[in-house]
């Protein structure tokens, strides 16, 4: 290894390393594995060509998944939109009143029930993907906020806003699909919130 | 000092806290909090559990042979030399 070298010694151990998380976003992305293999194959080759601009010392996880995302939405066309976020206090907020709801239903432990978690992945499908693409990020490939903030190139605060909301839209759907699926009903609320231990 | 946690401090972080994105002593706080007060604990575990199915959910990712096979080929012809 040579310290003094601009470019860490060996670009493709680097990426390779990688592969597997890259993969499956480049998955979540595309939702096609073929598509997804070529945006990998693409995202790979644009790291090459820009290696010498990459800062070393840097997240490369993160770069390449910068280089990802940008590779995808000029492919396919798609703008990467702005929505004026809430506030993410509200939106927690917005959460704890839906388990508040929920738990005297008999609802409180729906998110370890098989059915409902299998549904996960359309309700992840369904959201709009301004809101998908960070809980992606964070729920799905454990980024942290910052992380998230920059593959997205958005401030930190964005990032929390849009991750709080796609989480209460998806509790919201899953909490629907457990009713759908008759969780809750069974137990009707007879007992007093305060009387649970 | 340990900065006092109540109930509504702990609704309003909680997806900080359990994304493990407050500082440490908001952290230990939290955490105290929540191990013994029967009003968060239950709504901190339903948060978890709900995490945890997102967890789950993760594209599986199949054989990456080929991929791995591929993208080396793709490098190699872009000029790639390894050291
Ligand atoms: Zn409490």
């Amino acid at each position: 290894m040579n310290p003094t070298d601009s470019h860490p010694p060996d670009f493709e151990a680097e990426c390779l390393r990688w592969l597997p998380d890259l993969a499956r976003y480049a998955r979540s992305l595309a939702r096609d594995d073929d598509l997804a293999d070529d945006l990998v194959q693409d995202t790979v080759l644009i790291a090459f060509k820009s290696w010498h601009q990459f800062i070393r010392g840097s997240e490369s996880r993160g770069w390449l998944f910068t280089i990802c995302r940008n590779r995808f939405y000029r492919v396919h066309g798609r703008e990467a939109r702005q929505v004026a976020a809430d506030t993410p206090e509200l939106e927690t907020l917005a959460a704890t009143a839906l388990f508040a709801a929920a738990s005297p239903q008999g609802l409180g432990d729906v998110f370890e029930q098989e059915e409902v978690v299998g549904a996960v992945g359309d309700a992840m499908a369904a959201l709009p993907e301004t809101y998908r693409e960070v809980a992606l990020l964070i729920d799905m490939h454990d980024h942290t906020y910052e992380s998230a903030a920059r593959i997205l190139e958005i401030p930190v605060g964005t990032v929390r806003s849009r991750l709080f909301r796609a989480r209460r839209l998806l509790q919201e759907q899953l909490l629907t699909h457990a009713r759908d699926l008759g969780f809750g009903v069974a137990r009707p609320s007879a007992e007093s919130r305060e009387g649970r231990p | 000092m340990m900065p006092m946690t109540d109930c509504d401090a702990v609704m309003r972080q909680f997806w900080d806290y359990l994304d493990g994105e407050l500082n440490e002593a908001t952290m230990a706080a939290i955490d105290a909090h929540v191990q013994m007060c029967s009003h968060c604990n239950p709504h901190i575990q339903f948060e978890r559990a709900f995490k945890a199915a997102l967890r789950s959910a993760r594209e599986p990712v199949a054989e990456l042979t080929p991929l791995r096979d591929r993208v080396r080929a793709a490098l190699a012809a872009a000029g790639y030399e390894a050291p």
